[in-house]
């Protein structure tokens, strides 16, 4: 345990914001803590199955029935298996109520999910941060692109990412290494796209995987085992990055196995004093003090610690003097897209195993308002050569087929949109008032549905993939239009939103709580509306840029 | 902060380990027993095996000791209703080690027609492929006899040149 119960600053989390609050904070002279829920995955060392190859895991990679039970919800992750189980939580151990379906996703570890994490890394635009002013939906972001825009630059310049800069107004110029180069089928849809349109175009996307060596960490190996834990540092994590980098000021204590149950709120002097903390292991509580707070435990998990901090102030949870607390709960689409196959370019192959996507930028409600929905999407975008897998669920056996089957087989590619979902105030998380855990800490429950814009948007997702796949020469092109779980996208994100105004929002433009300006939240509970990209490398610029803010603050006695 | 020569240490003390956990499996490879299926099933699930992946230009099946995986992976990996269907399938194929090669392979044949119709749960010849396959393929002999691999490719070439006969990915 810590030597002292009190520090400059307190992070809750250690995972994607976490680690960048601790990072900034520790930097900028603060002694920090950083409490962290789950249990300590120290970088490389505790990565233990980076390494194994297939025959080395318990039966061949494939999840056993006692994973399944023990993980019912984890374990329908599609980076779930024998290699990666470790870093997603045992869903008997952390139940949650599901007023409507709901997927969650957790990692609790040291790291928490930004060792699990897609590592896609685009920047939001104007058309994000003006859209909802614009059309009246939800209440107007507080920041604009400029806010920001410094924040993206210095983000993207310490985690290394690489991709390709597209030059289009919705995907904003990055810091970027070379990118991973395309396969030759994804070269000639490239060609076909220019020959056929003129506001869509195959990228390479922008990925927190680094193409070449920076600040001794990388390049990437071409494992795409990623989820496993880098053992070159090669994709951007909290525990290979952030933490390492809080750790070298000396001013860091990182506290894993320790649950917040709650933050401590001196009426008097009406600011957070500290957090009541559950140790995981032994049930036994502790007080932690500190002149400001860091929330950093991902979206829904801080909003339950802010709705489980209540107060003769504060009767409905910390800072809700608004009454959004808990609401506008988003997350993506993705069910929406098509497959096809390609006979042609049968004497090109590949080698490696390429950790990214391609990507088809947003062209829709771009230059054009559309009729049926608002917002838009983006694709991604993945090709190969068939694999052996392509001879499991045949009739087909013998040397004949054997022969066949360890052949390269025909391309194929898969492309499926990520779609923006609408602020709803319903969609929304709340605390149970008799189910406990078995830490005392009531079960969160979750409502969220997918409404008419989404609908119609996945329609188009559809349609526009089928055509696409079409114009670009390629054949048996399948559209899909999946029903999709909210929370499957695990872009999970609003519940305690930014804004101007205190009656309408829970924080300010600088992610501090408006009536509580020692407590800043960063993680994705901030956002107000969800745009099309992949919203990470936002979280962590808006983190870096609050901890400034909030140490300026400090420096200045007015926290 | 970011040594570059720590991190390799850590990669290569990751790799030590892996490497040590292949003999290991060498070590505990031989001799070996089945702990789900009798003798006599074993005997015909070998058999199986190898009529779906045979000698060619690189090991059967058996020699990669796939018979010896689904013993394994069924029992833990599926359902209770493929695991029955799986058994009940084995035990109706009783004596079919003992028949003529061309017999065996007509069985499996008439099998797989019958049951590729068949819900997967249901489908004894569809639990096998299944089986067979992830067992073979993924195996070290498979992966890298009949397939290719590489653990640490170094990188991604995205657009080469297929050379003559050569193999796909195993991953």
């Amino acid at each position: 345990m810590a030597a002292s119960n009190t520090f400059d600053a307190i992070v809750v989390g250690s995972g994607m914001t976490g680690g960048w609050a601790a990072k900034e904070l520790t930097e900028k002279g603060l002694k920090t803590l950083v409490l962290e829920r789950g249990r300590n995955v120290r970088h490389i060392t505790d990565y233990t199955t980076a390494l194994k190859d297939p025959w080395e895991l318990p039966y061949n990679n494939r999840p056993a029935n006692a994973d399944r039970k023990a993980q019912p919800i984890q374990s329908t992750l599609y980076l779930y298996d024998q290699s990666t189980k470790q870093f997603l939580v045992d869903d008997t151990k952390y139940p949650y109520d599901q007023a409507q379906p709901f997927n969650w996703y957790r990692g609790y570890q040291v790291g928490g999910r930004s060792l699990l994490w897609a590592r896609h890394v685009f920047r939001y635009s104007d058309l994000d941060f003006e859209a909802n002013l614009k059309e009246g939906v939800g209440i107007d972001w507080p920041i604009r692109y400029a806010d920001v825009a410094p924040w993206y630059e210095y983000v993207e310049k310490f985690i290394g990412a690489s991709g390709e800069n597209p030059g289009l107004p919705q995907l904003p110029k990055q810091v970027l290494q070379p990118p991973f180069e395309m396969t030759a089928l994804e070269k000639h849809i490239k060609r076909e796209f220019e020959k056929e349109f003129t506001d869509r175009m195959l990228i390479c996307s922008s990925i927190a995987v680094l193409s070449r060596e920076h600040n001794g960490r990388g390049p990437c190996q071409g494992r795409n085992q990623c989820a496993r834990g880098c053992p070159y540092s090669a994709y951007f994590s909290s525990n290979g990055v952030t933490l390492p980098a809080a750790a070298a000021t000396g001013n860091l204590t990182l506290q894993p196995d320790a649950i917040v149950h709650s933050l401590i709120y001196d009426e008097n002097r009406q600011r957070v004093t500290g957090v009541r903390v559950i140790d995981a292991n032994t049930f036994t509580s502790t007080e932690y003090f500190a002149k400001v707070v860091f929330l950093c435990a991902s979206s829904l998990n801080s909003t339950s610690i802010l709705l489980n901090t209540r107060s003769a102030r504060f009767p409905n949870g910390l800072g809700n003097d608004s009454g959004e607390l808990g609401h506008n709960l988003m997350d993506h689409h993705n069910g929406g897209g098509a497959t096809a196959t390609y006979s042609g370019l049968l004497d090109r192959y590949y080698k490696g195993r390429r950790s990214t996507s391609m990507y088809i930028p947003r062209f829709r409600n771009v230059s054009k308002r559309e009729e049926k929905f608002v917002r838009g999407y983006g694709y991604e975008v993945y090709s190969g050569r068939g694999s052996w897998t392509r001879g499991i669920d045949t009739a087909d056996f013998g040397a004949d087929f054997k022969k066949e089957i360890t052949r390269p087989g025909e391309w194929s590619i898969y492309i499926e949109g990520y779609g923006e979902t609408l602020p709803y105030r319903d969609n929304r998380i709340w605390l149970s008032e008799d189910k406990l855990d078995r830490w005392g800490m009531p079960h969160l429950n979750i409502s969220m549905t997918y409404r008419d814009n989404e609908r119609a948007m996945a329609q188009q997702m559809m349609d526009d993939a089928a055509e696409m796949l079409t114009a670009a020469k390629l054949e048996n092109v399948n559209g899909f239009n999946h029903p999709i779980v909210p929370g499957s996208v695990i872009h999970e994100m609003g519940t305690a939103r930014m804004g101007r105004d205190p009656k309408t929002s829970v924080l300010n433009a600088h992610n501090q709580i408006h009536a509580v300006p020692n407590v800043f939240v960063t993680d994705g509970s901030f956002m107000v509306s969800s745009p099309t990209q992949n919203p990470s490398l936002t979280y962590m610029a808006m983190t870096a840029r609050a901890a400034e803010y909030a140490v300026g603050k400090l420096k200045a006695g007015e926290l | 902060m970011f040594d570059r020569r720590l991190f390799l240490r850590g990669a290569s003390v990751l790799m030590g380990s892996a490497a040590l956990g292949q003999v290991m499996t060498a070590f505990a490879a031989t001799p070996r027993k089945a702990s789900f299926f009798s003798e006599s099933e074993m005997r015909v699930l070998r058999t199986l095996v190898d009529v779906i992946l045979p000698a060619t230009d690189s090991p059967a099946a058996s020699s990669a000791d796939t018979h010896f995986f689904i013993d394994l992976a069924i029992p833990a990996c599926a359902g209770p209703r493929a695991r029955e269907t799986f058994h009940a399938g084995l035990k109706a194929l009783s004596g079919y080690d003992g028949l003529a090669p061309e017999k065996q392979v007509a069985k499996l044949r008439a099998r797989a027609e019958k049951d590729m119709a068949l819900p997967y749960e249901e489908s004894f010849f569809r639990i096998l492929k299944d089986y067979t396959m992830t067992g073979y393929f993924l195996s070290e002999i498979g992966a890298t006899q009949a397939l290719a691999y590489e653990r640490i490719p170094g990188g991604f070439q995205g657009d080469l040149e297929l050379k003559p006969n050569q193999k796909a990915w195993a991953i």
